[in-house]
């Protein structure tokens, strides 16, 4: 027979239980959901003022920013996604002489 | 006078004895915790690439006994790590569904970053799997295959059968798999009310960050870490359930981003039209039909799925075209369908037994004396 769980364990069940169920509730309901889409909107467009100045000050003494970097990665993720549909081709190819 | 206690000196040194040990050990183990010098190995079954493409790799799972055919190919999900099927060596699901004699493989994401964020479900559809499922034959020298998609990784696989009915699929299983979303709504609700839109969750590689997936599913249940947390104090003595409690806790927090486009065709094709379930699914310009599934079916619900609930689960029984086409729903949730106490009891030795009817056996029965 499995022995029952211990005091602080009953004690911290009654508890989590009724407050895990109100939470759960209030993360599904609409204001939550109207809060969370409201933070995020205000984040990106916090984060794209910050990145505005900051790399027009950057710029002023002629270093890079954020923004470039993320440009060279676009770039280099461009001659991946290439080399890859190349690496595709030759393999087909191999395929289609080989069998 | 003797005095009559209420209970008996022997078993009071027996639990004085038991609390003392238990104590040590809590201590132990707490620290070692605490430290993070016991992390457990995850994942160890041994096995071997047999296919490659990409970041896409198909392991088939070593074993001496491989007594029926076709292999079983795993299709897993876009947004969690594949060692959920192999958490611990004494929680993996591989190891027991190879135990029952089945030949186990396993088609694995890797870690999507920004190459991979241009994919569309019809990346995984119409290319990785068949040529994945192609391989899996050519490696075990069958004409076919066992398809069983876990998680979303189903909701892949009903697409690729749906779109390539060729395939040489032998039977095809979706393990907790959602095909009518609208019975997802605590999953999808941010998507589906269009409050945000699918770019808005992209990070700068254009994929869905893991720490918002994390997020999605800490809101089912914000108590959640807590409380485990109070199972793992309750139970900080016990080695073997520490062992596994790192693992499942490792898991849970190791989540991999889901491919952009990907992401957007999932949030407006399947959970904002609800697109599986009324039809209107189309992948590159054409409409999915899952009507056009006709291989044996098995599809395979958890009672206490919290993620993908049976309201989201159970329409693919009657979506698919299959003459054959079974249902088990298992008291689990959806993690405890593969790894936990009730996986290796219930719910995989019922899921093997449908495999091995629906397969060829290639060594003789055991005899029985």
């Amino acid at each position: 027979m499995a022995s029952s769980p211990p005091l602080w364990r009953r004690a911290f069940d009654a508890i989590e239980r009724p407050l895990g169920d109100a939470l759960a509730s209030g993360g599904r309901s609409e204001t939550f959901a109207d809060a969370v889409s409201l933070g995020l909107h205000l984040r990106r467009r916090v984060e794209r003022e910050v990145e505005r100045r900051t790399r027009r000050a950057l710029h002023m003494v002629n270093l890079p920013a954020a923004s470039d970097v993320r440009g060279l990665t676009k770039q280099v993720t461009e001659l991946q996604r290439q080399v890859r549909a190349l690496s595709h081709e030759l393999e087909e190819a191999r395929a289609g002489r080989d069998g | 006078m003797a005095v009559h206690l209420p209970i008996a000196p022997d078993e009071i040194r027996a639990r004085v004895d038991r609390d003392v040990r238990r104590a040590v050990r809590r201590g132990r183990n707490g620290l070692r915790y605490a430290a993070g010098t016991s992390r457990p190995a995850v994942g160890c079954t041994p096995k071997d690439v047999i296919w490659k493409r990409d970041k896409a790799e198909l392991w088939r799972y070593r074993s001496d006994r491989r007594a029926y055919a076709p292999p079983v190919v795993v299709v897993h999900s876009l947004v969690s790590r594949s060692y959920v099927l192999d958490l611990h060596p004494n929680n993996s699901a591989v190891k027991q569904l190879l135990a029952q004699g089945l030949d186990m493989m396993l088609l694995d994401w890797g870690v999507a970053d920004a190459v991979e964020a241009c994919n569309g479900l019809e990346t995984y559809a119409d290319d990785y799997i068949p040529r994945a499922i192609e391989a899996a034959r050519e490696a075990a020298g069958t004409e076919d295959v066992t398809v069983l998609g876990y998680c979303f990784g189903g909701v892949l696989s009903l697409l690729s059968c749906a779109r390539h009915p060729e395939m040489p699929v032998r039977n095809l299983i979706a393990m907790a798999t959602p095909v009518d979303f609208d019975g997802m709504q605590a999953m999808t609700g941010f998507v589906r009310r269009g409050r945000l839109g699918p770019g808005e969750m992209l990070d700068e590689t254009g994929n869905v960050p893991p720490e918002a997936v994390e997020n999605a599913f800490r809101l089912l249940r914000p108590t959640a870490e807590a409380s485990q947390y109070a199972t793992l104090w309750q139970n900080l003595w016990n080695d073997e359930f520490v062992d596994g409690y790192q693992a499942m806790a490792q898991w849970t927090r190791d989540h991999v981003p889901f491919p952009g486009v990907a992401f957007g065709q999932t949030a407006q094709g399947l959970v904002r039209e609800n697109g599986l379930l009324t039809g209107t699914l189309r992948l590159a310009g054409e409409p999915v039909d899952l009507g056009r599934i006709t291989v044996p079916f098995l599809n395979v619900m958890a009672e206490h799925d919290t993620i993908v609930p049976v309201a989201a689960a159970r329409p693919a029984t009657g979506l698919v075209g299959s003459a054959e086409a079974d249902q088990l729903c298992l008291k689990a949730g959806h993690v405890g369908l593969v790894a936990s106490r009730t996986a290796a009891k219930v719910t995989l030795p019922r899921i093997a037994e449908w495999i091995k009817q629906h397969s060829d056996r290639t060594e003789p029965e055991p005899s029985e004396e």
